[in-house]
């Protein structure tokens, strides 16, 4: 036959180094790659040269040193607000662990009466903001306006006040139940795919019940546990609304609060605020860092897929107990807040007290009437520019999330392994943090003080929670899939649009919606980057916080809230129910 | 030669980071034929498949397809695979779920912006083809295993490539639904007379729908030959060995006997005998080879027939009906035999060993 096995030896070196090689595919996503490469790296290498620049006494020239490190170890304020800041993160790690597992394992493993009609309700936090949360908290129980310190004078005879949030246990108790469903995502996926016969080969050796749960069930869950924990952790050190409502005020600063001060405001020293920025960065990026490289690895796979459908455990009467600590969950964390802020919104003055004669929509139409010349500017711009950012930003985030999934898992070499490092880094950096980089490096820039900037923020900082929905969709999907369109005949980008993308679709539409719900509520980006004309939906609330009254926060508060929730019950429709268990 | 070939592979290489997935390989196929690349998990046989349909780019050799150069580094072309032409069935069938039956078979049609009357038509006689009319507006995650790869191979060919790939397209079905595809394929493949290359480590496979099979291991090319041919004359050690059951040990060529017989020698426990054979392209005398006879053309007796004497112990014997399955340990060396002889050999029993001269083949190491 016509073939030559005796084919000489040919001698090719393996290739090295780039190929010029122009096809669609490359450009696009070389681009992309490229755009997503100087987005993240950018920033945080300006905050680092930042931070090494000292601001003289007249506030006009800088020279390289480290007294910007040496004022937030040793000035006496900032290392004050470390301190605070490590405290907060600390307790309200250990709050939201040990209500997010345990309220995990009530809905997942026993037969707590009505689970299935509370799930969704333990999740409402994740959604909402808690700068309302704390705002809320605020009417609720700081010593003087409190609605619960006053309803216990007026009903019990109390006269000193009974709770006090405006301090540091007030900022872990609102972090605390805001953030416990991330570490509830965490745990109940681990513990409704937990294999059945571990915990039954152990019941049968006679290991009781309560011995089970705790030598075989609790371990098994351990890394699913510590990551909840230290998102936990990481969140809250970068948390700015919460402190910066009920603590800051009354001379419990955090590391958050004092970046905000040297951001923005008269003593503006972006330098200092650079170096407090590095400092909260290098401990959340090492603690993430953590969390990728040595537990998440760690999870045991008990996960062998469908059929199993673990054991619920039988709490007879104490079952009604598991259902009362579930509601007060959600009493504190959903219902009282959102009511009380409900009721706040309807006086003109709120006094703590609440006036049934005097209840009015008044500062709805103050704060929602754009077309009104009474209106107040920060808020109705907020409304309509946080709109325009969270639909603008959640598509170009998911067009950017789309390509670089498709990078790491479509192409392979030192693009991909750089774009999945890429899309860990700004997960690592607290929101407040990674802002203080891009206003650095963008101030003299013509997109400093325009929309542009915060949507770059946005995108940069959020992209990564889209790239992960996609990412896990599409590995599950074959690229014969796309091997087989271009074999048709189609295009790489006929491909992408006819065969990729309408098989990621649930997924597009569940990280759409989720990067949605998370910049109509963003606070800490905001904060630094915005300016006269562009404020944001919370940008505007805490205007109003800070410069106008508790009832026409608590009205816009209430509008955002309720514009989160419609999100809420879209995106469950959309993405099912499981959809962010992880 | 190598003009009249519709499809020319030559001195194909690839490489994954350092390793030559393909070692620079050479082939081709006249038009209209059948061509199975046969080897074990590894060997680079997908990896030449992606290179000729263009997903994967090799970095040296051509490939030309009729009088077309698809690919040629020397020349840096390298056309995209949209562009080539070429139809290609994959191991997991890869239909698409967000579509039915007919509107995947007519992608193709539509990515070509035909008139949707032609389309209809074509995919009507594609899914006519493969037997899945009835299927026709089915969405793809209703299809059984067997109805997918109809339908892949419906999508492929609709759109009358010039080639048709086909990589491990039955290793996803069970045994029966796979030997029932296996006629059923090559059924097609001969109906519509497309030149198809098929990749496979099922030797079974390659032999019942192959005109011409490659044998490849560590991507390079180990034997080209028809299914009859590779069976019977194997060249080497490995051939010999992946393609069906053979007696094989190591021994050394002492005569030649000119028209491509000759004489090797073979020893054990100090036991040297020389056996009649028919030499490999390339054998010499000295040369070190291997003996390597199927176990139909070996016979046992308790009675010594003529020829060389090669006397050994039963060790296994199973009653198969038309034959008489046995090992029998000759040094430290067992025969696989399957003797016509009628009389029942026990095991423990002293028996003669007789290798039939014409299908005794010398191979290379
Ligand atoms: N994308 C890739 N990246 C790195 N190495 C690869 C890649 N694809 C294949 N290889 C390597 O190249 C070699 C040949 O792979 P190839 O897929 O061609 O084998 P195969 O003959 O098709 O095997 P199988 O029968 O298992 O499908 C293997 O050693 C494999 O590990
Ligand atoms: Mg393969």
């Amino acid at each position: 036959m016509a073939t030559d096995t005796a084919a000489p030896q040919i001698d090719v070196a393996p290739p090295r180094g780039w190929r010029t090689w122009f096809t669609q595919e490359n450009i696009i996503t070389t681009i992309v790659g490229l755009i997503v490469a100087v987005a993240v790296i950018v920033p945080l290498i300006a905050l680092v040269i930042n931070s090494f620049l000292v601001l003289d006494d007249l506030g006009f020239d800088t020279e390289w040193g480290l007294q910007n490190y040496r004022e937030v170890f040793q000035g006496r304020v900032i290392r004050k607000a470390l301190i605070n800041t490590a405290i907060i993160s600390t307790g309200c790690t250990i709050l939201a662990t040990l209500l997010g597992v345990s309220l995990a394992w009530i809905n997942a493993r026993t037969n707590c009466p009505f689970r299935e009609k509370l799930e969704p309700f333990n999740l409402i936090p994740f959604f909402l903001s808690p700068f309302v949360g704390a705002i809320a908290w605020h009417n609720l129980a700081s010593p003087k306006v409190g609605l619960l310190n006053n309803m216990a004078k007026s009903i019990f005879g109390i006269s000193f006040p009974l709770f006090n949030v405006n301090n540091l246990w007030g900022v872990i108790w609102v972090t605390g139940i805001f953030f416990a469903p991330l570490v509830y995502l965490f745990v109940v996926g681990s513990l409704r795919r937990m294999d059945p016969s571990l915990e039954d080969s152990a019941r049968t050796t006679g290991a009781g019940l309560f011995r089970t749960t705790m030598t075989i069930t609790l371990p098994l869950v351990t890394p699913a546990i510590l990551s909840g924990a230290i998102i936990v952790f990481v969140t809250t050190a970068g948390e700015f609304g919460v402190p910066f409502k009920l603590s800051a005020p009354f001379g419990w600063e955090t590391l958050t609060t004092q970046i905000f001060t040297k951001a923005v405001g008269d003593d503006a020293n972006h330098y200092l605020g650079a170096a407090m920025s590095m400092v909260v960065g290098v401990v959340t990026a090492f603690f993430i860092w953590v969390q990728h490289r040595i537990i998440a690895p760690r999870s045991y796979t008990t996960v062998t897929g469908k059929g199993f459908r673990p054991n619920l455990i039988d709490l007879g009467g104490w079952k009604w107990l598991a259902f009362t600590y579930n509601m007060l969950y959600v009493c504190v964390a959903v219902f009282l807040p959102i009511i009380c802020l409900f009721f706040v919104s309807l006086h003109k003055i709120w006094s703590g007290r609440i006036i049934w004669s005097e209840l009015t929509f008044w500062n709805y139409q103050k704060v929602l009437f754009f077309w009104w010349p009474e209106s107040i500017q920060a808020a109705t711009n907020g409304i309509i520019n946080s709109f325009i950012l969270a639909f603008g930003g959640a598509s170009i985030a998911m067009v950017v999330a789309i390509i670089v999934s498709y990078m790491i898992h479509r192409t392979k070499g030192f693009g991909a392994r750089l774009l999945d490092f890429l899309s860990v880094i700004p997960i690592g950096f607290p929101g407040i943090v990674l802002a203080m980089g891009v206003l650095v490096t963008y101030i003299r820039t013509p997109i400093y003080a325009t929309l542009w900037i915060l949507l770059l923020g946005y995108i940069t900082r959020f992209f990564p929670y889209g790239q992960r929905n996609i990412s896990s969709i599409m590995m599950a999907v074959s690229e014969e899939l796309d091997q087989s369109s271009r074999m048709a005949g189609a295009s790489w980008l006929t491909t992408l649009r006819r065969i990729t993308i309408p098989l990621l679709k649930p997924g597009i539409f569940a990280g759409w919606i989720l990067l949605f719900v998370i910049f109509l509520r963003e606070l800490s980006i905001s904060i630094i980057l915005y300016s006269a004309g562009t404020e944001t939906l919370s940008v505007g609330v805490y205007y109003l916080s800070n410069f106008e009254n508790e009832p026409m926060t608590s009205a816009l508060s209430i509008a955002q809230t309720v514009a989160l929730l419609i999100c809420i019950v879209i995106f469950r429709k959309v993405a099912g129910k499981e959809a962010l268990t992880a | 030669m190598s003009d009249n070939n519709y499809l020319q592979v030559n001195h194909l290489v690839k490489y994954f980071g350092d390793d030559r997935a393909v070692d620079g390989i050479s082939f081709g196929i006249p038009e209209g034929k059948f061509l199975t690349l046969l080897g074990p998990s590894g060997c680079g046989k997908t990896t030449t498949l992606m290179c000729i349909a263009g997903l994967h780019k090799p970095d040296a050799g051509e490939i030309r397809i009729g009088s077309d150069p698809v690919t040629s580094i020397e020349k840096r072309i390298n056309t995209a695979p949209e562009k080539r032409n070429i139809g290609m069935v994959f191991q997991s069938y890869a239909i698409w779920p967000h579509m039915d039956v007919t509107q995947n078979v007519a992608y193709p049609l539509e990515i070509r912006n035909m008139a949707q009357s032609e389309i209809d038509d074509r995919v009507a006689e594609a899914l006519k083809i493969v037997g899945l009319t009835d299927m026709a507006d089915k969405n793809a995650t209703q299809l059984s295993g067997g109805q997918q790869q109809r339908a892949a191979l419906a999508r492929a060919m609709v759109f009358r490539p010039r080639l048709l790939l086909f990589d491990e397209p039955l290793s996803n079905l069970d045994l029966k639904l796979r030997e029932q595809m296996r006629v059923e394929l090559k059924r097609i493949q001969h109906e519509i007379g497309i030149t198809s290359i098929y990749v496979t480590h099922d030797q079974a496979e390659a032999l019942v729908m192959s005109d011409e099979i490659i044998v490849m291991s560590k991507g390079h090319i180990e034997q080209t030959g028809g299914p009859h041919n590779i069976y019977a004359r194997p060249v080497n050690q490995f051939v010999s060995n992946f393609i069906g059951v053979a007696n094989l040990t190591e021994g050394r060529i002492v005569g030649n006997g000119g028209g491509g017989t000759g004489t090797i020698e073979i020893s054990q426990g100090g036991e040297n005998v020389q056996l009649p054979c028919l030499l490999a392209d390339g054998l010499s005398e000295g040369d070190e080879a291997y003996l390597s006879v199927r176990p139909e053309n070996v016979d046992a007796s308790r009675e010594p027939m003529d020829g060389p004497r090669i006397e050994g112990e039963v060790i296994q014997s199973v009653f198969l009906g038309n034959c008489l399955d046995c090992r029998v340990k000759w040094g430290e060396f067992e025969w696989k035999v399957l003797a016509h002889s009628r009389e029942r050999l026990r095991v423990g029993e002293k028996v003669y060993v007789r290798l039939d001269p014409d299908h005794t083949l010398a191979v290379k190491p």
